[in-house]
């Protein structure tokens, strides 16, 4: 991983911006004290712990913010954001890095993580509330292995676990609108 | 009326962007205004020759100067018309360059603008009438609040050039923070050797009179006469009875609080800080006496061999004249425990502030320089020190930088080295801040010579396990989170004004911040002085700093109150408001508003209540003016005729 300022700057201060608009954090205010790493709760499994996350949205380096591993497997524990001493909300930048990888298309290394998370925000929007059956199913599907888990369906059932008919809620449009805002108003 | 209309040309400054000679031609055609010229430089040896001429030979009785900001050269051209034998405030300066030149790039606009800025100052200077400052005399005695290391400093100085001196300290002793400090950095050289000689030099000096446990109840007066209520705190101690005997400290049963010793250790209802204390002279704590609480014991009044002991005294206030004061109070550290539950929040006794380690440091402590862990009392072969705790952090509302925390965890690093040499230390910094005379290679010695390691990140967290801590860090310099088993942690906590010194600014009607910290009058210019004239900061009551810094500000402001004082006598501005005292219904909104106390209530010989001015008092900052209901009050030299007949001019 080369660091070259002076190109990735300009190229990546578009995508920062979004970052910064949609959060409504400001990457500028990050001093680099590192408290956000040294309590976060994931990065034994990161490839960037959360204070080089902000350096390198600092340094405009977005490609390695969006590929990273961090940002697919950062679980929003929001401890780096309780301790920021300049009350950075730092998983909030994570996770709204996370949205436009996704946006752009970009897998990353975790693609099966990727993929239950796209399935379960699919889900919940579709539904108002999880359905598990058609998330199982869909991520099955998705993935390639359809018969993946498929021994326990019965045993579930039978349990009354999940359900065939998906949950309803009453008011599905109040769901799209938290949808909505979180995106930072874009209907997508 | 004879006016003359002088245009500066500033060189270019003015005279690029407006045609100076225009300005002076139509200044010849204004009412009054009977001679007008451009000059390259006014405020040159010429420039002013040329002015002195001309108001000799045509009699000009008002000047109009069409020049740069009255705030740079207005002192300059009130001394140049004085010297041509006129009143020094028969004059008004025009701003043509700040106002005007500067900001427009346009010619024919910038002239209009110019000759209509002079039309403006010319039927201001119309109204104008000879105003004169007049002088007071002084008191020539100086109070000095607080007898930490300025303080002591300040008042040696004072003394020294023959004014006396009253240093008032609200504790038993005074040293204030520097006494508790085992050494100083990036010396080395043990803090109380170096003060004790001063502490006692300050009581020995014939001109300094020394006054503990005392405290600041009332201010009144201004620059050149304060009067000052001081409250002396009862401590049921004779002071000059006691001989510092501390039997009585040995006897007494009643156990407190040790403050001296920032809470390590333990101390007595009656007691002397320490032995090295001026005046060696014990002070009582009734909120800890038995005799107090139950009403019985006498210990120490049976055993005190010079019968200083009287459980009936109370408070007593002095009042005193002083011609300036020298505000020296201090900081305390900052109280982390309730911002910093992450850090245990003073749960964890092996979590010590530095204030208390730098006490189990030192060979007078209470540990007499044994460093113990405060749990177990086992030597601890693990130290860790967290940088800016209370510092630098806006989550807790404390941006500011404590200026010294990064130089004393060097020394407390390397004197734990020296103390427990199979010990390792480890610091957490965030940056590394060592600015002063020989500080970077003190902190580089402490990591090369001593051996700590230094860790660039911020502690997240600290938690107990298996009878040690956990402290929870990251290296950002290596990339990730550590993690070290400490046996003792030391928090460098960040510097908070001393308790109630907005308060006492209040009293003495000086500014303060956000922090409770006294603000100088300008950062740059005026470190010293405050807002309110005869009143001077020295040390960390202003900013956190450390001992090099307070010293030289207290000797600083030393030299502003000689200088004060010197002349005996002090010239008041005669710009300052007055009060028509036949048409004034004697409201007194004028004295609710006046942020300098300035305004008094006069009986008239009919019984009629009126507002009066106290010149010396007063800044002329126009509040009463405003507030008047029936406009009586005016500030001299900007009546309202003159402005009034300004903004007409503007409007016409």
């Amino acid at each position: 991983m080369a660091i070259c300022v002076s190109s990735t700057v300009a190229d990546g201060a578009a995508v920062v911006a979004e970052i910064e608009r949609r959060s409504g954090e400001r990457v500028s205010a990050c001093y680099q004290c590192g408290r956000c790493t040294s309590t976060c709760t994931g990065s034994f499994a990161f490839d960037y712990p959360p204070h080089r996350i902000m350096r390198l949205l600092q340094l405009g380096q977005v490609d390695e913010v969006l590929n990273s591993r961090t940002a697919q497997l950062c679980f929003d524990c929001m401890t780096c954001s309780t301790r920021c001493p300049m009350n950075i909300d730092v998983a909030n930048v994570i996770e709204h890095a996370k949205m436009i990888a996704d946006e752009l298309g970009i897998e990353g290394d975790e693609k099966d993580i990727r993929l239950f998370r796209l399935a379960f925000l699919q889900n919940v929007r579709r539904h108002g509330r999880l359905h598990e059956a058609r998330l199982l199913t869909w991520i099955n599907l998705r993935s390639f292995k359809p018969f993946n888990d498929l021994e326990l369906v019965p045993l579930i059932l039978r349990k009354k676990k999940i359900h065939i008919v998906p949950p309803r809620i009453r008011n599905r449009r109040l769901i799209h609108r938290i949808f909505r805002e979180v995106n930072g108003g874009d209907e997508s | 009326m004879r006016i003359g209309v002088f245009v500066c040309q500033c060189g270019t400054n003015i005279a690029g962007t407006v045609a100076t000679d225009k300005v002076a031609e139509a200044a010849l055609s204004m009412r009054d205004v009977l001679h007008a010229e451009t000059l390259q430089y006014t405020c040159s040896d010429p420039g002013q020759r040329a002015i002195i001429d001309a108001v000799q030979k045509k009699g000009l009785t008002r000047v109009v100067i069409a020049a740069c900001s009255p705030r740079m050269h207005e002192t300059t051209f009130r001394r140049t018309i004085g010297q041509a034998g006129m009143n020094a405030y028969m004059m008004e300066m025009v701003n043509i360059r700040e106002h005007c030149s500067w900001i427009h790039s346009d010619i024919d606009i910038a002239t209009d603008k110019a000759i209509d800025l002079v039309q403006k100052g010319v039927a201001r200077v119309r109204r104008q009438v000879p105003l004169y400052s007049t002088t007071v005399p002084v008191t020539r005695r100086v109070l000095v609040i607080g007898g930490g290391v300025a303080g002591i400093q300040a008042a040696l100085d004072i003394a020294d050039s023959g004014l006396p001196v009253t240093l008032v300290e609200r504790g038993p002793t005074i040293g204030g923070n520097m006494a508790r400090l085992d050494k100083t950095f990036p010396t080395l050289d043990c803090s109380s050797c170096i003060l004790t000689p001063r502490m006692v030099e300050a009581k020995q000096h014939e001109n300094i009179r020394l006054m503990v446990n005392a405290e600041i109840e009332q201010v009144r007066g201004y620059i050149g006469n304060f009067e000052v209520d001081v409250r002396k705190k009862a401590t049921c101690v004779i002071e000059d009875k006691c001989t510092g005997c501390m039997i009585c400290q040995e006897k007494c049963p009643g156990k407190a609080p040790d403050e001296f010793n920032a809470g390590v250790g333990q101390s007595k209802a009656i007691s002397i800080p320490f032995p090295q204390a001026v005046p060696m002279v014990a002070a009582l704590r009734k909120e800890y006496c038995r005799q107090f609480i139950n009403g019985k014991c006498g210990v120490c009044k049976k055993v005190c061999p010079a019968d200083a002991v009287d459980y009936e005294q109370v408070d007593e206030i002095t009042t005193e004249m002083f011609g300036a004061v020298v505000v020296a109070t201090g900081y305390e550290l900052y109280d982390w425990r309730e911002a910093y539950p992450d850090y245990g929040g003073g749960q964890y006794p092996d979590v010590v502030t530095s204030l208390q380690y730098e006490r189990m440091l030192s060979a007078s402590g209470p540990t007499a320089g044994h460093v113990q862990r405060p749990s177990d009392g086992a030597e601890p072969k693990q130290v860790v020190f967290v940088s800016c705790v209370g510092s630098r952090d806006e989550s807790v509302g404390r941006p500011l930088c404590c200026s010294v925390g990064c130089m004393y965890i060097a020394k407390q690093a390397i004197l734990t080295k020296e103390h427990i040499p199979d010990s390792q230390s480890y610091v957490f910094y965030i940056d590394i801040r060592a600015t002063g005379k020989g500080y970077e290679e003190f902190t580089r010695r402490a990591q090369k010579e001593f051996g700590a390691i230094y860790l660039r990140g911020r502690v997240g967290k600290i938690y107990p396990s298996n009878g040690q801590l956990v402290v929870m860090g990251t290296d950002t310099l290596s990339g990730g989170p550590v993690e070290i088993e400490a046996d003792l942690v030391v928090l460098a906590t960040g510097f908070s004004a001393a308790r109630g010194a907005g308060e006492l600014a209040r009293k003495l009607n000086i500014s303060y911040d956000q922090y409770e910290f006294l603000s100088e009058s300008h950062p740059k210019l005026r470190p010293v002085e405050t807002t309110t004239g005869g009143i001077f900061l020295a040390g960390a009551c202003q900013a956190p700093k450390d001992i090099p810094d307070s010293v030289a500000q207290a000797s600083a402001a030393a030299a502003k109150v000689i200088g004060l004082l010197s002349r005996g006598e002090i010239e008041t501005s005669p710009m300052v408001a007055a009060v028509d005292q036949l048409r004034c219904i004697g409201c007194f909104k004028c004295r609710d508003v006046c942020p300098y106390n300035a305004i008094e209530a006069l009986e008239l010989r009919d019984g009629r209540q009126v507002a009066k001015v106290i010149d010396t008092l007063c800044q002329g900052c126009g509040v009463c003016n405003v507030a008047c209901p029936p406009s009586v009050v005016s500030l001299k030299g900007y009546t309202d005729n003159q402005l009034i007949a300004e903004t007409m001019e503007l409007l016409r």
